[in-house]
């Protein structure tokens, strides 16, 4: 028996919109404590990491940790029909095997969806050390990302103790994008050394484009030459985390 | 027939062409039957089909001199009478109102192997380019969207395109068919052609399979092909079909000039079959399939990652695409895991490849990162149409394929194969590069300091 319910479907309707970016047939953990999801992109070069506990929805019921794997763009369009202020109910049928999908607002409306063949596979955190850690708005994290976006496919990210720099070169033209410690846009830097690594920019512009919804502050940590974290947090608890797989250019 | 010598401004002692035609066949050049084009800045006029200045092996214009000239006395009539293989003509000139009209040898046989890229794949240039000269054109101007009421050369020309096999068929022109030799050299290889007066076309057997498509006039025209191919009717003969309009709603039915049509029942087939490949489990090793073909040579990478589609085609100085350069033209284009909206740069033999490597895909049931890898030789003296590279490729998906652990491997047999350098592959292609740099997450699970 798993059942759960948001009185606002934009909040659940972001989350989705947050998963669909990297995977279609999302397993979600179900456990007495919230709602998880662990994944990685068909592609596997970036992954995404995603917890919410039971104290953000209005109702949550969950009798054994169980596992649930739905096609994620089905459901976004179910929850799409759902405006602003309508309450979203989601329950799942032991017996059916089924996804009840509840909108109730001006009208109730009742939508059922099957549920998949849950992935049996464990994704693990990669394990990195970080040496830069910087806190910035999501707003400001996206325009420099669209700005890069205008002369290249990808983007080297680089950080002093004084400074956060995207370089973005393409054939013909080329970007640099700085964000000085004191902008608004940067909110902190840590540096504990130069680090500089490289990374595809629509990965980065959809992820970002997709997480900014739920999120105003986004944290990024990464080495030189390693994946980068990019935490975005959330307004009420929870947590919405990106990992992705840097570019490593040799002759 | 006629080939016709348009030489406006040249005096005709300095059209080369002309003496050479005449050496062989006097009686084509005096009765207007042959005409050639010399174009400004060739080099054609130093060569004269001698010395091969261009770069190619052989002369192309001689090889189509040839057997024009071998054409010209089965054709100096102003009615053909012959058997269609069958096959006919969808200008794209002047679009909306393009000629139609059906392409009919002075052949008494079954000449079905005239028109079937299918059974072509190992013929030389020679052979292919003997048997196209062969074909007269008839031309007739319809409007694409007015086809239906636009009389009987019409309909008689759209029920030969949907014929099963070879038909005997009567031309009746309003003068001799007149040929054109371009001293450029970039024009595909035709027979004369003439406008149409009368025709008289034979009983035509028709494809059950497309005659229920014709007259299902509520299926969409995209389905109708995918359908089609599903019901194993051959890729050209489907493209047949669809030029004359033969599929679709009925009111939005129109021509397709043949050069577009081709190139889009292959992008409507390998569609479709992307969809299924994408359902299927990745490879399981780097595979590389090669073929030669002309003097193209193909190399195909399969990746095992999921279904992405890159196509990079290498132009020696002096090929078809690239007539006056001096260094190697690489053109590329690509489509990730949710395919294209626009249309590829380099054009139908993006598409072209794109199917026959997903054949292969769908039979074995698996999906890949697939790059198809095109190196055009000077020996590729002349473009003969995107069959090639459906049938090229088509030929090196039935080998069996070189097994590689790692891309690195792979690559260095693929360097091996061809002249142009590896390196400078890899600054054109969008997804080798993404193989080669672009790490994954995956990569970084258990060891913190790994690069």
């Amino acid at each position: 028996m798993f059942k759960l319910k948001v009185t606002d479907a934009k909040l659940l309707r972001d989350m989705a919109t947050a998963i669909s970016i990297l995977v279609d047939e999302a397993t979600f953990k179900i456990e007495p404590d919230g709602l998880k999801l662990r994944a990685m992109d068909p592609s596997r070069v970036a992954m995404i990491d995603f917890e919410w506990p039971k104290t953000i929805f209005e109702e949550y019921v969950c009798n054994e940790p169980t596992k649930m794997c739905i096609n994620i763009s089905e459901l976004l369009k179910l929850l799409k029909r759902a405006s602003k202020d309508e309450a979203v109910e989601l329950s799942l049928d032991d017996k059916t095997g089924r996804l009840q999908v509840k909108i109730t607002g001006k009208y109730s409306r009742d939508f059922t969806m099957p549920t998949l063949e849950a992935s049996e596979e464990e994704v693990p955190t990669p394990k990195i050390a970080f040496n830069v850690k910087a806190k910035t708005t999501t707003q400001g994290l996206s325009q420099a990302i669209e700005d890069a976006q205008l002369v290249s496919d990808h983007v080297r990210i680089e950080a002093d103790p004084e400074k956060l720099v995207l370089n973005a070169a393409g054939d013909l033209m080329g970007a640099t994008i700085t964000l000085q410690k004191g902008n608004d846009a940067l909110l902190e830097l840590e540096a504990k050394e130069g680090s500089k690594a490289t990374f595809s920019l629509s990965y980065l512009a959809e992820i970002i484009k997709a997480a900014s919804a739920t999120s105003d502050i986004a944290t990024l940590e990464f080495s030189t030459d390693m994946p980068i974290r990019i935490d975005f947090q959330q307004q009420k608890e929870g947590k919405l985390t990106f990992f992705l797989a840097p570019r490593i250019e040799t002759d | 027939m006629t080939i016709a010598l348009k030489v406006p401004q040249v005096a005709s002692s300095d059209n080369w062409l002309v003496d050479v035609i005449k050496q062989v066949n006097h009686s084509a050049i005096s009765e207007n039957q042959i005409a050639t084009r010399t174009s400004q800045n060739s080099l054609c006029v130093l060569c004269k089909g001698s010395r091969n200045l261009c770069g190619k092996t052989r002369c192309p214009i001689m090889v189509k001199v040839n057997s024009f000239l071998k054409s010209v006395p089965l054709m100096s009539s102003e009615d053909i009478a012959g058997v269609s293989p069958p096959s006919v003509f969808i200008g794209r000139i002047g679009y909306p109102h393009v000629y139609v009209g059906p392409l009919v040898p002075p052949v008494h046989e079954d000449t079905s192997l005239y028109d079937l890229p299918e059974q072509w794949f190992g013929k030389s240039i020679d052979e292919i380019v003997g048997f196209r000269s062969l074909l007269v054109r008839g031309k007739h101007r319809v409007h694409v969207q007015e086809f239906a009421q636009a009389g009987k050369i019409m309909d008689q020309t759209r029920e030969l395109a949907l014929a099963d096999t070879s038909v005997d068929m009567e031309l009746n022109l309003t003068k001799k068919p007149r040929g054109s030799i371009f001293l450029s050299d970039d024009v595909q290889p035709f027979g004369p052609s003439a406008p149409i007066r009368d025709l008289h076309v034979g009983n035509a057997r028709f494809d059950h399979r497309v005659e229920k498509a014709y007259y299902d006039t509520d299926l969409k025209s995209a389905q109708a092909v995918v359908d089609l191919y599903n019901r194993g009717v051959m890729v050209t003969k489907i493209q047949k079909a669809f030029s004359v309009g033969a599929f679709g709603i009925e009111k939005k039915r129109r021509l397709v000039p043949t050069r577009w049509s081709i190139t889009a029942v292959d992008d409507m087939i390998s569609k479709s079959l992307v969809e299924q490949v994408k359902t299927f489990p990745e490879v399981n090793e780097y595979r590389v399939y090669e073929s030669i073909y002309l003097d193209n040579v193909f190399e195909i990478l399969m990746i095992p990652a999921q279904w992405s589609y890159e196509s990079m085609e290498a132009w020696y100085p002096g090929t078809v695409w690239n007539p006056n350069g001096n260094s190697v033209a690489i053109y590329s284009d690509w489509e990730g895991h949710n395919g294209r909206t626009t249309y590829a740069q380099i054009g139908g033999c993006y598409y072209s490849a794109r199917l026959a490597v997903c054949e292969q895909l769908v039979k074995e049931r698996r999906q890949a990162t697939v790059i198809v890898l095109r190196e055009a030789r000077p020996g590729y003296i002349m473009p003969i149409g995107v069959w090639q590279v459906r049938e090229n490729v088509r030929n090196a998906m039935r080998q069996k394929p070189y097994q590689f652990k790692n891309l690195t491997e792979s690559l260095k047999f693929i360097s091996g194969r061809f002249e142009i350098p590896l390196s400078q592959w890899i600054i054109q292609g969008k997804l080798l590069r993404n193989a080669l740099f672009q790490k994954r997450i995956s990569d970084f699970f258990s060891v913190s300091t790994a690069a």
